[in-house]
């Protein structure tokens, strides 16, 4: 008895400490309503997301310099993450309590750390958000199963630009100031390219997403938002020509392993001639690699642009509040918007008062600023794909399916009533 | 005096035990414990019963994990154990240049995981080394979907593991063979053993006690495959995620900012029985045996 008796108590005792493990997240800090009127002081952490570098680092140590003159006696520490595993950065950081009082977040990581209460709610914070944002940036930081909260200020656009490889292009017959504008156009253009080449040139080099589902006329969820419903005729249509596509040998045929290695890595290696990017890519281009830049020739993307978004938030639990708030405006406000937009063209500013600026529409004759004038006009009715409900483990379910559909294994009509299957059940865990 | 004793061997323990508590215990325990939650990563979790456990049998890549984790470890343990002894016989003589040859074949084990992985990857593309030799020999006219075919790019994944494993397990062989008596070999010799003969009646009994424990090992080390097919297969473990192992289904559960940890846990308590099951099967021959 006296055993039976001591493992129940440790049996106690070990469920007692995992609960505490288990931890969880309150709503009440992100309702909270911030007092602004008190004199700003303190310190504050500022983190952004692989933005340290020879071109951005003097933009951030002036703003942070400006903000600091501004208000004497508070200092701005600032961090950079860097590109890989920023999701996972930013989850420790919330487990761990050390989530920066300011960071930048983009809509699906900020959607995780809004569920668990650890974003302040802006729209109860910033009286002109509506009038000084642009609406599909807010959009994007607004979360029907988390209410009407806005957990972000949209800080940049960015949305995809086609370019294509002018000289291989016409090696194999086709002429890069025409390039194709639908999916079905390219299609016809990848099976140009890979007859002419006997099958070493590829003009198409990536399987599908999400994107192209919405592109084929497909609504993602059910008109209530609560359940995916993407399994259509049309998105099947659209995932039958990929097939086809790909038995052709239009696509390389590692685009579903391990070793493929993305249509733009294949684009800079010149096995593909066309990619997609942002807005700024024949400027990364001309850094990398100088030989290619020239022969890039930028074109609106194909069907309806997709929409990224980032914005700035800030921690429900900073213990400085009036500061981070006040920082987070600070740094997304137009002017500093703008000055930090002209260090990326092809990209946009979250403030309305500039997103609509109409010196964003007019190029300066370089491939560049044609670019940078595609990425603006797509812009104007690009749309974010990715509804904030969709998960790393459904996008893992979604193109897992996309590969035995288009190796064959299932039919597309199968393989999506599959991954809409699995994306519901995943909801509704 | 005689009471000071009886508490120095536990004081002398206790480091390890308190280890043993805190990094083997407490999380085996806490994960238990979280198996019967629905917590995620970032928002807490409250107590569902068995839910995640009968979830886990609508799991769509359950049965393949299970079956592509157990059959990584049948024909694992067989190749893994018996190979390395061969190996080890070889490089037992003292021939010239035989310290070279023990170190080439330990060579692999030193290096990661990953970077083994990576460079199997490299050979077996369908534009890949071995293909390109293949198609250039004339062998084969399109190449050979090593990584794009569920059972090829499985097998694929237990040539590199047994690869990389060679050299650990011959070194183990090693120490063991230098204790087989050589009189016993003599005598057999004298007898008119041969060498086969000499190999199961003398060898194989001497390190029998090793093969079990590397048979253990090999055992446990193969239910927790994951490096190997994750990247050989890419991170959704092959095409259609049917070369995906119990490990990789666990740590797709687990990650992201929207991982289902008390799923995961759930996935992790299975894996467990799983491999104490054949762990217990392999003691329990090698008891027989003794």
């Amino acid at each position: 008895m006296p055993r039976i008796r001591t493992l129940l108590a440790l049996a106690t005792a070990v469920a007692a400490l995992a609960g505490c493990g288990v931890g969880g997240g309150s709503g009440e800090a992100a309702k909270q309503t911030v007092a602004t009127d008190s004199p700003l002081k303190g310190e504050i952490s500022f983190q952004t997301w692989s933005l340290k570098n020879d071109k951005f680092t003097p933009y951030f140590t002036a703003l942070i310099k400006d903000f600091e003159n501004q208000h004497p006696g508070t200092t701005v520490n600032w961090t950079d993450q860097p590109g890989d595993g920023y999701a996972d950065k930013v989850t420790s950081q919330v487990t761990s309590g050390s989530l920066p009082d300011v960071v930048n977040l983009p809509p699906d990581i900020a959607h995780a750390v809004a569920k668990a209460g650890g974003l302040l709610d802006l729209g109860r914070n910033v009286p002109t958000l509506n009038q000084d944002y642009v609406h599909s940036g807010l959009k994007a930081y607004t979360y029907a199963d988390l209410g009407t909260a806005t957990y972000a200020l949209p800080w940049y656009l960015g949305t995809d630009v086609s370019f294509w490889n002018k000289a291989m292009m016409q090696r194999d017959g086709l002429d890069a100031a025409k390039p194709p504008k639908t999916f079905d156009e390219l299609v016809a253009a990848a099976k140009v390219m890979h007859d002419r080449s006997g099958g070493k040139d590829y003009l198409m080099s990536r399987p599908p997403g999400l994107g192209d589902i919405v592109n084929s006329g497909t609504q993602l969820m059910t008109p209530d938002g609560k359940k995916f419903a993407f399994n259509t005729g049309g998105a099947a249509a659209m995932l039958d020509k990929y097939t086809a596509a790909y038995k052709a040998g239009y696509l390389p045929s590692n685009v579903l392993t391990s070793t493929y290695e993305g249509n733009s890595a294949l684009f800079v290696k010149q096995q593909v001639a066309w990619t997609t990017a942002g807005g700024n890519y024949i400027q990364s281009v001309q850094q990398s690699d100088p030989s290619l830049a020239p022969q890039i020739v930028p074109s609106p993307a194909l069907d309806t642009a997709p929409l990224y978004v980032q914005g700035i938030s800030v921690a429900a639990k900073s213990k400085n509040l009036p500061l981070a708030l006040a920082f987070a405006q600070f740094a997304t406000d137009n002017a500093n918007q703008v000055a930090f937009i002209k260090l990326a063209p092809g990209y946009l500013p979250g403030t309305t008062a500039a997103a609509g600026d109409p010196a964003y529409s007019k190029s300066d004759g370089t491939p560049q600023g044609d670019a940078s004038v595609y990425a603006y006009q797509d812009m104007q009715n690009a749309v974010n794909f990715t509804p904030p409900l969709w998960t790393d483990a459904m996008n893992t379910a979604l193109n897992q399916q996309i590969a035995l559909a288009m190796t064959g294994k299932e039919s597309s009509r199968q393989a999506l009533d599959n991954a809409v299957n699995q994306a519901n059940q995943l909801l509704a865990q | 005096m005689r009471s000071h004793r009886s508490y120095t061997p536990w004081l002398l323990v206790a480091p390890a035990l308190l280890w043993l508590a805190v990094f083997n215990l407490w999380p085996a325990l806490n994960t238990s414990v979280l198996s019967f939650t629905n917590v995620h990563t970032l928002s807490g979790g409250s107590f569902i019963g068995l839910r995640n456990y009968s979830l886990m049998w609508q799991d769509p890549h359950l049965r393949d994990a299970i079956l592509n984790t157990l059959v990584f470890m049948a024909v694992c343990v067989p190749l893994l154990t018996f190979l390395p002894l061969l190996l080890a016989l070889l490089v037992q003589r003292t021939l010239p240049f035989m310290g070279f040859f023990r170190t080439v074949f330990y060579f692999p084990v030193i290096a990661s995981a990953v970077v083994v992985a990576m460079i199997w990857q490299w050979l077996l593309d369908d534009r890949g080394l071995v293909n390109g030799l293949a198609q250039q020999a004339g062998w084969i006219h399109s190449a050979l979907p090593f990584l794009t075919d569920r059972w090829l790019l499985l097998f694929s994944a237990i040539a590199l593991t047994v690869w990389k494993g060679l050299g650990y397990y011959m070194v183990l062989y090693l120490s063991a063979l230098g204790n087989v008596r050589r009189e016993l070999h003599e005598a057999a010799a004298v007898d008119g053993a041969g060498t086969v003969r000499r190999f199961w009646s003398v060898t194989v009994p001497g390190v029998r006690g090793t093969m079990a424990l590397v048979a253990m090992l090999i055992a446990v080390n193969a239910m927790r495959v994951f490096a190997e097919l994750y990247v050989l297969g890419g991170r959704t473990g092959g095409i259609g995620g049917q070369d995906v192992s119990l490990v990789m289904l666990i740590q797709q559960a687990a990650s992201g900012a929207d991982g289902r940890l008390g799923y995961a846990s759930a996935l992790s308590v299975l894996l467990f029985f799983l491999t104490v099951g054949p762990l217990l099967l392999l003691a329990r021959w090698n008891r027989r045996e003794d």
